[in-house]
C-alpha cells in the first residue's frame, strides 16, 4: 500500500526527445487549427482540449509511475473521443466511438498489465522495474501493455480506429493524435519496455517482427485501394508503424533507434501530408480522390510541400524517411548475423512495402494535384476561399524538416534526440553518407536540367501537342485520367482479391467481430429472460441448489 | 453535541417522523413535502458526516435501545463501515430528493411519494445501523416494501406488472433470510449480531452454518441482485420514476444486498474460503453476464438496469477477495457506483422528461438542446467505464490489482474483458442520445428544470473527484476505516461487547 507515497515524475533522454516532439506538434497544430477550424462559440474547448492533450501526453511521456502514466495516457484517450467529435461528417459519432472503444478498451488491459507488473517486481515504479520475460505472468504483462500500445500507435490488427478517424475527424486532429502524438506515445512505452522494464527474449522480438511485418503489407495494400485520400493517408500512417515495430523488434541498438528515429520521421511527414491535405480538402471541398485534380496549378507551395513528405514516407533518399528506413534495414541485417532466415524476409517484406508505400503515394499526387480537375469542379476552382497564411506555416516548416533531417540525419536528430537514449555507442556498418549523396544527387538534377536547357536552346527538338487520337481533350470530358481508376486493376489480382472482400465483411476487425460475437451471446442471454415469474423463481431455487451441494461437497 | 451517541438513534428516527408528519400534512400543505423530502436526507447527510469524525475518535459506537444492557437489548451500532455506508446513501439520496422536487410533479399525489420515500431512507438507514440481525431483518423489510410500492408508483399496466415481480421474488428472498435468522437463532439463542459472532465461533454444528450461509446467499444474493437471483431487477428498475430508479439501483441494492451480505458473512458468522469463492464467482458471473444483456437494449433504462447487476459483480468480486486491497476496491466501487449509477438514472430520466422518450434509437443530436444533461451523462459514462480520471477508473484499478495479487488472474481478465464491454454500451448510450443530427421531433426539447440541473451536476463533480477519496490523508478517514471492519472479522465481536 505504499504505492501512492512514490516518486510521481522522472525525466531521461527517452523521455525528453519525445516530449520535445511533442510539444513540436502540438504548436503545429494550434497554429494549424487557427487557420482551419471555423471561429464559433464552442472552438475555445477545442483549444481547450488540445492544450489538455498536449498536457497529458508530456505527463505520460514523463511519468515514472505506471498508475500515473495510466492515467494519463488514458486521458489522452477520452480527449482523442472528444476532439474527434469536432468533425462534421455523418459518420463522425461513429467513427468516435470506435476511438474511444478501441483506445479506452485496450486500456483496461494495459491496467492488468501494470497490476501484473506491480505484482511481479513489487514496485510501480519505472525506475525499479526490470521484469525477465522467462515466465508466463510476465508474457501476460508484456503482451496486456502490448494490446494498448499496438491500439494507440495503430498496428494490426487494433489499427481500424485509425483509418476511420483518419476521414472522420477534423484535419487538424487527425495530424495531431494519430498521425503523431499517439504515435510517439505508443512507441515511446514500447521502447521503454523494450529498454528498460524488461528483459527481452527472441520470441517476443519475433512476435513484434512479427507484427511490423504484417501491418507493414496489410496496411500497404489497403491503401492502395482506398477512394478517400485522408483514409489512404490513414492506412499509410498504419504501414509506417510496421516499421518501426519492425525496427524495435531486431533488438539491436541500430534497429531500435532506427524505429525510434523513423516514428520521430513518420511524425514529421505524416503530419505535412495531412496539413498539406487538409489545405487541399478546404479548397476543393471534397476528399474523394476521382473528384479531385489539377490543384498544383491552384496551390504550389501546397503541391511541393506534400510533394517532399509524400517522397519521404517512400522512403526516397536523401529525405528523412529513408535515412530511418535505412537503420532499420541495417538493424534486420544485423539481426541475421546470428543466424536463420527470417531475416531475408523481413527485409524483403520491408522493401515491397516500400514500393506500395510509393505506389500509393504516387496516385495521390498525381489524383490530387496533377492530371485534370474534375468535370464538376473545373469552373469553381477560382471562388473557393483563400487558404489563410496560417495553414501554410506548419506544412511548409515541417517540409524542410523532412529535408534537413534526411540530409543531416547524424548532425541533427539522431546526435540530439536519438543517440543520447543509448549508452554504448552505436556503429554504423553501412555506407550511407547523406550529404555526399545529396551533393550526387544535386548534381545529377544539375547536370539533367542543363542538358535539357542545352536541348531547347539548340532547338533540336521539335515540340507538339498531346495526341489523343485526333480528339481535343477539353471537348471530351470522359478523357480525364483519374487517380484512382489506375489502381484498380489491384484489386482484381487473385490473392487481393479474397483479402480485399474479407476486409470489405469486417472479418479481419476486432471491433467489428467482437461487437458481433457479443450481440449474438446478448440474443441468446436475452432468450432466457422471458418475463415469466415461475421461471425466475425456479432459477432461485435452483441456484440455491448448487451452492447448497457446492458448499456440501467442496 | 456532548456524546455522540445519541446520533445513532436519528437516523432511523429522523425519517421515520419526517415521513409521519408528511403523511399527515402533505396533502393540505404543498410546500411542506417538497421541503421534508429534501431537508431530511440533508439533515441525514450532515449527521453521517459528524459520525465519520464520532467514529475517527471512538472507533466503534453502541447506543442501547431503552438503556437495555447487552446483549439483551437491542443495538445499535456506529462503526467505520456503517460511517461509510451513512454517508454513501445519504449523500446520494439528497442528490436524488432534490431531483425529485421538479420531475415527479408529472405524477399526481407527490406527497404519497415522499412518504415512502422516506420510509425506505429510514428503512435503509436502519438496515445500516442495526446491531441486531432481528432489527436488521425488519428495517430491511420497511424498506423493501416501501420500494415495491415506489416501483407501481406510476400505476400503469408495465409497472404494476413490475412491482407484483418484484413483489414475489423479493418477498421469498426475505423468507429465507428471516428463516437463516431463525435458524441462527435457535443455535445461539440471541439476536445480537457480536454476542452470536462469538457463539458460532464456538460451535461445533458446520453442517447448519453451511444451510445458512446458503440461505443468506440466495436472500441477498437476491436482494442485491446477483446472478442466478437478479432476474426481478431489469423489471422493476426501469418501471419505477427515475429518481426511484435511481435510488434502486444506486443505493438500495448495495445497503439491502451488498451491506448485509458482507456484514453478516464477515462479522457474524465468519467468512471460509469456500463462501469467498462463491462470492468471487458470483460476482465474475454476475459481471459478465449482466453487460452481455446490457449490450444490445434499446430501452436506456433497461439497459442501465442490466449494466447495475455488473457493476455490482465488480463490487462483490472486490469483497470477496477478503485482502484489504479488494476489499477496499470493492468498498469504493460500491460508492462510485452509487453515484455514477443515481446519475446515469437521473439522465436518463431527464432525457425521458425531456423527450417523452427512452427508446435509443429514437433519440440522437440532443447534445445542443440539453447541454447539462449531456455532460453529466458522459462524465457518469466514462466513469462507470473506467476511464480515468474518473473515480470509477480508480476502483476498478484496485480490483484489478487485488485479483492479481491475490492470484486469481482469470478474474482480473474478466474483470477487464467486462471493463472493454462497459465501455463499448456507454459510448453507444453517448452516441445515440447525444451525438450525430438532431431528429425534427426533438427540435422544440428544453434542458430540465433547475433543480434537476443541480442534481445532476453536484453528483457529476462527486464522479469526478471521488478518486481523491484514494489520496493518504483522505483514506484513513473514510474507507480504510470501513475496510479495518472486514478485515477484523469476527473479532469485531469483542470490539462491540467490550464497548457497552
Amino acid at each position: 500500500m505504499t504505492w501512492f507515497e512514490q516518486e510521481i515524475f522522472y525525466v531521461d533522454p527517452l523521455a525528453i526527445s519525445v516530449g520535445i516532439c511533442i510539444a513540436f506538434f502540438a504548436v503545429l497544430t494550434l497554429f494549424y487549427s487557427w487557420g482551419y477550424m471555423p471561429r464559433t462559440r464552442g472552438s475555445l474547448s477545442y483549444y481547450l482540449y488540445i492544450l489538455l492533450t498536449l498536457a497529458t501526453a508530456l505527463g505520460a511521456v514523463f511519468a515514472s509511475n505506471l498508475i500515473v502514466l495510466l492515467v494519463c495516457w488514458g486521458l489522452t484517450g477520452v480527449f482523442l473521443y472528444l476532439l474527434i467529435g469536432y468533425g462534421t461528417k455523418e459518420r463522425t459519432p461513429a467513427t468516435a466511438k470506435k476511438a474511444l472503444i478501441i483506445i479506452g478498451g485496450t486500456d483496461a488491459f494495459m491496467m492488468l498489465g501494470i497490476a501484473l507488473m506491480g505484482h511481479l517486481s513489487g514496485s510501480l515504479d519505472i525506475q525499479h522495474i526490470r521484469l525477465t520475460l522467462d515466465h508466463p505472468p510476465a508474457v501476460v504483462a508484456f503482451l496486456c501493455l502490448l494490446i494498448g500500445i499496438l491500439a494507440k500507435a495503430g498496428a494490426i490488427p487494433l489499427h481500424t480506429w485509425i483509418v476511420d478517424t483518419a476521414e472522420d475527424a477534423p484535419t487538424p486532429v487527425t495530424a495531431f493524435l494519430p498521425a503523431s502524438v499517439d504515435k510517439l506515445l505508443g512507441i515511446y512505452l514500447l521502447a521503454r519496455m523494450v529498454l528498460d522494464l524488461f528483459v527481452m527474449t527472441p520470441a517476443i522480438y519475433t512476435v513484434l517482427m512479427a507484427i511490423g511485418t504484417v501491418t507493414i503489407l496489410w496496411a500497404g495494400m489497403m491503401m492502395l485501394v482506398q477512394q478517400d485520400f485522408k483514409r489512404l493517408l490513414g492506412y499509410c500512417a498504419v504501414s509506417q508503424v510496421g516499421y518501426v515495430l519492425l525496427g524495435i523488434g531486431t533488438g539491436h541498438p541500430l534497429g531500435i533507434a532506427g524505429g525510434l528515429f523513423h516514428m520521430v520521421n513518420h511524425a514529421i511527414y505524416k503530419s505535412c501530408l495531412f496539413f498539406s491535405g487538409g489545405a487541399v480538402e478546404q479548397k476543393s471541398q471534397t476528399t474523394d480522390v476521382e473528384r479531385m485534380g489539377g490543384m498544383a496549378r491552384q496551390m504550389p507551395v501546397i503541391f511541393v510541400t506534400f510533394l517532399i513528405a509524400a517522397l519521404s514516407v517512400s522512403g526516397v533518399p536523401p529525405l528523412n524517411g529513408f535515412a530511418s528506413k535505412w537503420m532499420v534495414y541495417q538493424g534486420i541485417i544485423e539481426t541475421g548475423r546470428e543466424g536463420g532466415v527470417a531475416w531475408i524476409l523481413w527485409l524483403v517484406v520491408a522493401m515491397f512495402g516500400s514500393a506500395m508505400t510509393l505506389a500509393g503515394m504516387m496516385k495521390l499526387v498525381h489524383a490530387i494535384f496533377l492530371g485534370q480537375p474534375a468535370a464538376d469542379r473545373q469552373d469553381t476552382g477560382d471562388q473557393s476561399e483563400k487558404t489563410p497564411l496560417l495553414m501554410y506555416i506548419p506544412p511548409v516548416l515541417l517540409a524542410l524538416l523532412c529535408i534537413l533531417f534526411g540530409i543531416w540525419a547524424y548532425a541533427l536528430p539522431l546526435k540530439h534526440l536519438i543517440f543520447p537514449i543509448f549508452e554504448q555507442e552505436l556503429i554504423f556498418p553501412g555506407i550511407w553518407q547523406p550529404t555526399l549523396a545529396t551533393v550526387l544527387i544535386l548534381i545529377g538534377i544539375g547536370l539533367g536540367l542543363i542538358l535539357f536547357i542545352s536541348g531547347r536552346l539548340a532547338k533540336t527538338m521539335r515540340q507538339t501537342d498531346v495526341f489523343i487520337g485526333g480528339e481535343t481533350l477539353d471537348a471530351v470530358p470522359g478523357m480525364r485520367v483519374s487517380g484512382g481508376a489506375f489502381y484498380n486493376t489491384v484489386q482484381e489480382l487473385p490473392v487481393f482479391r479474397s483479402v480485399f472482400s474479407l476486409a470489405q465483411k469486417g472479418a479481419l476487425d476486432p471491433y467489428v467481430m467482437g461487437s458481433r460475437i457479443t450481440l449474438g451471446i446478448h440474443r441468446y442471454l436475452g432468450n432466457f429472460h422471458t418475463g415469466i415469474l415461475s421461471t425466475y423463481l425456479s432459477w432461485c431455487f435452483l441456484g440455491m441448489m448448487i451452492l447448497f451441494f457446492v458448499l456440501l461437497f467442496r | 453535541m456532548s456524546d455522540p451517541v445519541v446520533l445513532l438513534p436519528c437516523f432511523v428516527a429522523v425519517p421515520l417522523a419526517a415521513a409521519f408528519v408528511n403523511s399527515l400534512l402533505g396533502k393540505r400543505i404543498h410546500w411542506l413535502s417538497d421541503l421534508l423530502g429534501s431537508l431530511t436526507p440533508l439533515i441525514l447527510l450532515g449527521l453521517s458526516l459528524l459520525a465519520v469524525q464520532a467514529v475517527r475518535a471512538d472507533s466503534v459506537l453502541v447506543y442501547q435501545v431503552g438503556g437495555w444492557k447487552l446483549p439483551i437489548g437491542i443495538a445499535m451500532v456506529m462503526d467505520g463501515l456503517t460511517s461509510f455506508m451513512l454517508v454513501t446513501v445519504n449523500m446520494v439520496t439528497f442528490a436524488i430528493a432534490v431531483y425529485a422536487r421538479d420531475y415527479m410533479e408529472r405524477y399526481t399525489s407527490k406527497e404519497m411519494f415522499y412518504t415512502l420515500f422516506l420510509l425506505m431512507l429510514a428503512g435503509m438507514n436502519g438496515v445500516i445501523v442495526s446491531g441486531d440481525l432481528f432489527n436488521l431483518f425488519v428495517f430491511l423489510e420497511i424498506a423493501a416494501v416501501a420500494s415495491y410500492a415506489l416501483v407501481a408508483f406510476g400505476t400503469e399496466r408495465h409497472e404494476l406488472e413490475a412491482a407484483f415481480k418484484y413483489a414475489v421474488m423479493g418477498t421469498v428472498g426475505s423468507l429465507f433470510i428471516l428463516l437463516g435468522i431463525v435458524f441462527l437463532y435457535s443455535v445461539t439463542s440471541t439476536l445480537n449480531m457480536a454476542d452470536m459472532g462469538q457463539m458460532l465461533a464456538k460451535q461445533k454444528d458446520t453442517n447448519l452454518i453451511l444451510m445458512v450461509s446458503v440461505l443468506f446467499l440466495m436472500g441477498f444474493g437476491l436482494k442485491a441482485a446477483l446472478v442466478p437471483f437478479h432476474a426481478w431487477l431489469p423489471d422493476a428498475h426501469p418501471s419505477a420514476p427515475a429518481p426511484i430508479s435511481a435510488m434502486l439501483s444506486g443505493v438500495l441494492i448495495k445497503t439491502l444486498g451488498i451491506y448485509a451480505l458482507s456484514r453478516i458473512f464477515f462479522n457474524v458468522i465468519g467468512l471460509t474460503p469456500a463462501v469467498s469463492s462463491i462470492l468471487m464467482f458470483l460476482g465474475t458471473l454476475s459481471m459478465v453476464v449482466g453487460v452481455l444483456l446490457a449490450i444490445g437494449q434499446r430501452d436506456l433504462k433497461r439497459l442501465l438496469a442490466y449494466s447495475s447487476i455488473s457493476q455490482i459483480g465488480y463490487v462483490v468480486l472486490g469483497i470477496g477477495l477478503a485482502t484489504p486491497l479488494g476489499i477496499l476496491g470493492g468498498l469504493l466501487h460500491l460508492f462510485n457506483h452509487s453515484v455514477f449509477k443515481a446519475l446515469l438514472f437521473l439522465n436518463s430520466g431527464a432525457l425521458e422528461y425531456a423527450t417523452g422518450t427512452r427508446d435509443l434509437e429514437a433519440m440522437g443530436g440532443l447534445r445542443k438542446k440539453m447541454p447539462v444533461t449531456s455532460t453529466t451523462s458522459f462524465v457518469a459514462s466514462m466513469s462507470i467505464a473506467g476511464m480515468p480520471p474518473f473515480g470509477g477508473f480508480w476502483s476498478k484499478l484496485l480490483i484489478i490489482m487485488a485479483a492479481v495479487q491475490a492470484g486469481h488472474l482469470g478474474y482480473a481478465l474478466w474483470a477487464v474483458i467486462v471493463s472493454v464491454l462497459t465501455l463499448a454500451l456507454f459510448a453507444r448510450v453517448i452516441k445515440n442520445a447525444f451525438l450525430g443530427n438532431l431528429d425534427d421531433r426533438w427540435q422544440g426539447v428544453r434542458e430540465v428544470p433547475a433543480f434537476m440541473q443541480a442534481s445532476m451536476m453536484a453528483l457529476a463533480f462527486i464522479c469526478l473527484v471521488s478518486g481523491t477519496l484514494l489520496i493518504p490523508g483522505i483514506r484513513e478517514v473514510f474507507l480504510n476505516q470501513a475496510t479495518e471492519i472486514f478485515v477484523k472479522g469476527s473479532d469485531y465481536s469483542i470490539l462491540i461487547l467490550g464497548n457497552i
